[in-house]
């Protein structure tokens, strides 16, 4: 059972470990007593209604109860910064552990800031107030605020106006270990106007772990993101994802998002058109065999006019897996002349499985084009004979067409190497794990 | 004489309850060509899919047999093995599987079944290229996904180079012809003659005559009312082009 109050308690846990800056302290005493009004989300909040977190909760007892040896909270010193000695390195890697900045490899060159918080050279301090700042604005959301509570690092990235690092990827890997764990990852993104930055967010971790990660991004006028999240946990690995991502006018996002592990995972992406003329593209894929229970809630605003959003998301159930989709697109008065789409397909592989899907849409501007749609199938009969007809053994050709129909999500990743390696783990996993009726 | 490739006796076949095939008889050799002919709903499609495998289709009497094997005991991929082709009538599109992977996976479960290896990647290449420029197809095909986005011609053109490149036994075309224009159907007629072997045979599942102008048949079957009615060489293609399937039907019934 979890005491009352348990961000408090882990609060006073965490502190000391902590060693962040004390400005943030405000922030975090803010979140705590926001939590104390609120509590922790349950089945009666609709955006909650398919997601219980009864078993996250017993976990994160667990933790409470072993963090009382003083040795399960020793958090892994920060590295010092690795000098620009690489002349120009392919990609950026940043390993943090249990949420704190552990390894940085690849000099960040001029223009680009990629670190910790508890590390920030002081000339970015006002930089890094003001991106706090700006998350402390948002409208408040109680896993938001349990991180702002418990959190024991900030990552931040950030761009300088006019750059681009389309061919410099910054890789955060986030990732627990200890058993149990409980982390509270933080990463604050600022990409400038007109510049443009390639990153992705790979949670892992090992068994035991549980994660309650909070991403949030500004893209400043003209500026564009290509972003991927890669949920790849272990087999009970459990995970909560909040991001917010903020599009100032004529700004551009690239996402994809992509479920491949866990017990439990729960994202909830709001992404904000908030300036004229700005657009994003969500895709995503989520693979719920086994007993994996992936729930995606996305809420897509526009806000200014002319803006444009298409989102696509992919799924599959199997075994005794459960899928959620709950996507809404909402069009706000003044998002005149904007555009729309969104789209969920699944498959449904076993009549142990569940997919529940929830597009919805919400105008409030009549000089708007907006679809929304939602299918939950089998696999093509007549794709099956096709392929069979061809010589493949009904196996491979499930198979062929289950990896087929995921991998369109896929299509969207610009780093090569990452879209191929997620494709072999899709490969791999279908071509081990899934089972079908 | 040689013993028959596929030999066809007596079949019924029905679905959902009906019976489409009543009792049909086809024995084909190795090295011919055969053309069945028919009005629309006389049973051709449904002799088309029986033989390769489609579910869905109750056999409810006789029997069909190749290489002196029972057909019908065979699932669809080990009919695919032993050397059988279905171009089918619609090509079904398979987005996110191109062309390549699709012959690359086709072609090894061939050679896994005969106990070979797998086919090395240059060989494949070669192979491929060679036959896509047999079809007039551009490369850029192979990377595309199955079908996807293809006309109705280059979905067929499509059956016939996975055919040539799969290189069958028993070829068996639902209306290639169909949906055709006259130039799409001069590289099919020219795909399938590059191929005619005295090992190969074909089995031309046609409404029109025109295909035949291209590809010569040794045999021509009228099929009606779920049976062969009357079988010919060409010249009996020629009498369905001029007198229409009424009079080749009245006369059969008379």
């Amino acid at each position: 059972m979890l005491p009352e109050r348990p961000w408090r308690t882990a609060a006073s846990l965490a502190r000391d470990g902590a060693g962040l800056p004390d400005w943030p302290a405000e922030w975090r005493a803010s979140a705590l007593a926001r939590l104390d009004e609120a509590g922790m989300p349950d089945g009666s909040d609709e955006e909650w209604r398919y997601t219980s977190l009864t078993a996250w909760g017993q976990r994160w007892s667990d933790y409470l109860a072993a963090a009382g040896q003083p040795a399960a909270i020793t958090l892994p010193a920060v590295p010092s910064m690795q000098p620009g000695s690489v002349a120009r390195p392919a990609a950026i890697h940043v390993q943090v552990v249990n949420g704190a900045l552990l390894t940085q490899t690849g000099a960040t060159p001029p223009g680009l800031f990629v670190g910790s918080l508890r590390q920030l050279p002081p000339e970015l301090r006002g930089r890094a107030a003001e991106l706090l700042g700006k998350s402390a604005g948002l409208p408040p959301e109680q896993l938001v605020d349990l991180n702002s509570a418990l959190v024991s690092d900030v990552i931040l990235i950030g761009t300088d106006a006019g750059t681009s690092f389309d061919g410099l990827p910054v890789h955060i890997h986030l990732q627990g270990s200890g058993s149990p764990a409980f982390s509270h990852p933080r990463i604050l993104v600022d990409v400038a106007r007109s510049s443009r930055l390639t990153l992705t967010i790979e949670h892992s971790g090992a068994d035991g772990m549980l994660a309650n990660a909070v991403t949030q991004a500004w893209i400043g006028h003209g500026a564009h993101l290509d972003l991927v999240r890669v949920q790849s946990l272990p087999d009970d690995g459990m995970l909560t994802d909040t991001s917010h991502i903020d599009l100032a006018a004529a700004a551009s996002a690239r996402i994809t998002s992509v479920d491949l592990g866990g017990l439990l995972s729960r994202q909830s992406m709001t992404v904000v058109l908030a300036g004229a003329g700005s657009s994003a593209t969500v895709d995503g894929l989520f693979l719920a065999d086994d007993r994996r229970h992936i729930d995606n809630r996305t809420l897509l605003e526009h806000r200014a006019p002319g803006t444009t959003s298409r989102e696509s998301f992919r799924g599959l159930a199997d075994g005794h897996g459960r899928g959620i989709f709950n996507g809404k697109i909402i069009v706000m008065p003044g998002a005149e002349g904007s555009n729309a789409a969104l789209s969920n397909r699944n498959l449904l592989l076993a009549a142990t499985a569940e997919i529940d899907t929830k597009p919805e849409l919400e105008i409030y501007v009549d000089d708007v084009k907006c679809s929304h749609g939602a299918t939950t199938g089998q696999l093509d009969a007549n794709a099956l004979f096709y392929l069979r007809s061809r010589g493949l053994d009904p196996a491979a050709a499930r198979q062929v067409l289950t990896a087929a129909f995921l991998r369109e999500a896929l299509g969207h990743i610009a780093l090569p190497e990452l879209r191929e390696r997620l494709e072999a783990r899709l490969q791999e996993k279908l071509g081990g794990g899934v089972r079908h009726p | 004489m040689n013993s028959p490739l596929l030999q066809v006796a007596g079949l019924r076949v029905a679905v959902g309850g009906k019976e489409i095939l009543t009792g049909l008889d086809l024995t084909v050799r190795a090295g011919e060509v055969h053309a069945i002919m028919g009005p629309n709903g006389s049973g051709k499609s449904t002799l088309a899919h029986v033989l390769a495998g489609r579910e869905g289709y109750e056999v409810t009497g006789g029997s069909a047999s190749y290489r002196g094997q029972d057909l019908l005991a065979m699932a669809p991929e080990e009919r695919a093995r032993a050397g059988i082709f279905l171009g089918f009538q619609y090509p079904i599109e398979i987005p996110g599987v191109s062309n390549v992977y699709l012959l690359r996976s086709a072609l090894n479960a061939r050679r896994a079944a005969r106990g070979e290896s797998e086919i090395d990647a240059a060989g494949f290449l070669r192979l491929v290229r060679d036959k896509a420029r047999l079809m007039q197809m551009d490369e850029s095909f192979l990377q595309r996904g199955v079908n996807e986005g293809f006309s109705g011609g280059e979905k067929k053109r499509n059956e016939i180079f996975q055919m040539a490149v799969l290189e069958p036994t028993l070829a068996i075309l639902d209306e290639t012809d169909s949906g055709l224009d006259i130039d799409a159907l001069k590289v099919v007629a020219n795909g399938v003659n590059s191929l005619r072997s005295a090992e190969r045979s074909f089995v031309l599942v046609t409404h029109y005559q025109r295909l035949l102008d291209y590809i010569r048949p040794d045999f021509v079957h009228v099929l009606a009312g779920g049976r062969i009615i009357r079988t010919g060489d060409r010249t009996l293609a020629l009498e369905l082009e001029a007198g229409g399937y009424d009079q080749v039907l009245a006369a059969a019934a008379s």
